[in-house]
């Protein structure tokens, strides 16, 4: 009766409003895309102005020169690059770059002897939680982990440092038995005795003293890891030498103590060449 | 000459290649030139084999000129054994010196006073690395040749590469000569073993491609810049993709070519993870599983799984640590507190 037919009224009101909703809001959405279109629309004639610009500006300076008081963007671009690679070339220079990583730090020491460039060590290091070594390319008898233990945590500068100085002294050592084994092969008698660390050479050489040839045996130590020069030398000939040669022995192992190997070598030869 | 010998050398010669016997006979250095010069380097290798007898006969050999023209084969040849990695401990701060006679000297007199029966002989090359072959005997019987154990070790480095024989009960006395002859404390085998020597040295000395990011002004690869090809209709649809697989493999392997290995092992200790109604294990016991990956060259054909598509890059770090835990052999269990997941043991 009389409540049906109010639900029924209740019902219908309900669905118009929900109906006058539906269309308020796709009326809504229409002026949003509207706006969106014309936004793009806009968006488009500018690149489209550029494009036509960029093209009028290349086809009217075909074969002219360039401005120079604007240079191209080219031109910027080389620049930056040469002045960047100059930069990375100075830092490679000094001997020891870093890089930061996601990480941490990336570092790379050089090595070097007397103007020539030897290999290059990295080593990867990590800063959280605490200052450590992810990983390395350094040597298994570079002692690493103790002067990491010594100076990692507390001085970084320090730690590189002293890194620095023991791979440049190894690679200086093995540089000056390299070369004496390369170029001095003829004044050496059998093979030289070496380790990995290049701190003591041992092996015996010609001595030419008025026509006849003595042997001596040298035994090179080096105590000081970040040192080139050998802290101990012990020269001797063979037994039944003239005494005279003593003296010679003496002034030579003089001269390892305070000259590159491969120096002292040449300075012999060229004194046998003198007296010749 | 003793007739051991003579046949010790004679199936040394069999076993190089034919090409290949002048030069190594000349890397001897046992007979002279001349002597060289009277055999006929191209008949059959058991005429060779006789020939180059007869003269050792004439210069009357001994065991231990055999043994050296056996460490030189092994030298050149030396993928033909199993290296297995053993790294030593130190406790003292010293510098060392290594000297090599005096290592030499330990070494032979710890094994000698343990052993009266042992051949020992030492080669050292130039890159520092110093071959000692070891063959074993017992109290009552003469080494056998055959059953030869070989060390390579380094200078001032806590590593040796150890290609032991079929006899494992001296490999303790082995170390422990090791240990001593190189003022070292204490020794244990690594999880690392190949037949390719060098790969090895490479792992352990650092010396494989590791990417380190440096601004070390090397020439700038041209890596992105594919050649295109001369149609513009035709493009590369995944190319980001494929750039990204590039990168993150150029990340994690490096630019130079891997260490050669030839299996990765991992030994399951984890729990197997099932929906609870399959009941498969009623007891909460670990399933133990084996997984190997075996390859002719493991790194590489990891380093082209990304690449080929075969897989996901990035890889899963088990396998890429590789190189850098410096093992292949992994044992991977349940990993004990809040996290769930696996833990690799040390």
């Amino acid at each position: 009766g009389v409540l049906t037919h109010l639900e029924m009224l209740e019902a219908r009101a309900y669905e118009a409003a929900v109906k006058q909703e539906e269309t308020e809001q796709q009326g809504e959405k229409l002026a949003r895309l509207k706006e969106r279109a014309r936004e793009l629309r806009r968006q488009r004639d500018e690149l489209r102005a550029k494009v036509e610009l960029q093209q009028k500006g290349q086809g009217g300076k075909e074969g002219a020169l360039s401005d120079p008081a604007q240079p191209s963007a080219r031109a910027v671009l080389e620049w930056k690059i040469k002045s960047l690679k100059a930069m990375l070339q100075m830092f490679y220079l000094t001997g020891i770059s870093g890089k930061l990583t996601k990480r941490g730090v990336c570092f790379c020491v050089s090595t070097a002897y007397e103007g020539t460039y030897l290999d290059s060590y990295h080593l990867d290091l990590l800063t959280q939680p605490e200052v450590q070594i992810y990983r390395h390319s350094v040597p298994t008898f570079i002692p690493l982990e103790q002067v990491a233990k010594k100076y990692l945590q507390t001085d970084i500068r320090r730690f590189l440092s002293v890194l620095s100085d023991h791979l440049n002294a190894y690679a200086g050592r093995r540089y000056q038995a390299d070369q004496l084994q390369e170029h001095f092969s003829d004044q050496l008698e059998g093979t030289l005795q070496r380790n990995s660390l290049c701190n003591l050479l041992v092996f015996n050489y010609h001595v030419s003293n008025q026509s006849e040839t003595f042997l001596f045996n040298v035994r090179l130590l080096y105590g000081d890891l970040c040192c080139c020069l050998p802290t101990e030398v012990t020269v001797s000939c063979t037994p039944g030498a003239p005494a005279c040669l003593a003296a010679t022995a003496a002034a030579h192992s003089d001269l390892f103590r305070r000259t590159a190997l491969h120096k002292a070598f040449r300075s012999f030869r060229r004194a046998e060449e003198n007296v010749d | 000459m003793d007739e051991t010998v003579a046949e010790y050398i004679r199936r040394t010669i069999l076993k190089i290649p034919r090409d290949e016997i002048k030069t190594m006979l000349q890397k001897w250095g046992f007979l002279s030139e001349a002597q060289l010069q009277t055999i006929n380097f191209h008949q059959i290798k058991d005429n060779i084999s006789q020939e180059v007898v007869q003269l050792c006969e004439e210069n009357s050999a001994d065991i231990k000129q055999a043994a050296v023209l056996d460490i030189i084969y092994n030298h050149i040849y030396p993928n033909k054994r199993v290296w297995g990695v053993y790294q030593m401990k130190k406790t003292g701060e010293e510098t060392e010196f290594f000297d090599l006679t005096d290592f030499k000297k330990k070494f032979k007199r710890l094994l000698r006073s343990a052993l009266k029966n042992v051949t020992i002989n030492f080669r050292e090359y130039e890159d520092n690395a110093i071959w000692i072959r070891i063959a074993w005997g017992t109290p009552y019987r003469k080494p056998n040749q055959y059953k030869t154990s070989y060390v390579v070790y380094h200078s001032q480095t806590p590593y040796a590469f150890i290609s032991a024989s079929v006899l494992k009960s001296n490999l303790p006395l082995l170390c422990q000569a090791l240990v001593v002859a190189s003022s070292y404390h204490d020794i244990r085998e690594m999880e690392l073993r190949s037949h390719s020597l060098n790969s090895l040295k490479d792992i352990v000395f650092k010396r494989y491609s590791q990417n380190f990011q440096t601004y070390c002004p090397r020439p700038l690869q041209e890596r992105n810049v594919a050649p295109e090809s001369a149609d513009s209709r035709i493009i590369q649809e995944n190319r980001n993709e494929k750039e990204r697989i590039q990168r993150l493999n150029q990340e994690v392997f490096g630019d130079g070519p891997q260490p050669k290995l030839e299996f990765a092992q991992y030994k399951l200790e984890t729990m197997f993870k099932s929906d609870p109604k399959m009941e498969v294990l009623d007891r909460k016991e670990p399933f133990r599983c084996l997984v190997k990956f075996s390859s002719p060259h493991l790194l590489e054909s990891l380093k082209s799984l990304a690449p080929a598509g075969m897989a996901d890059a990035p890889l899963s770090p088990l396998l890429t640590c590789i190189p850098q835990k410096a093992r292949n052999y992994f044992k991977i269990r349940e990993k004990k507190g809040f996290f769930p997941g696996s833990f690799v043991s040390p």
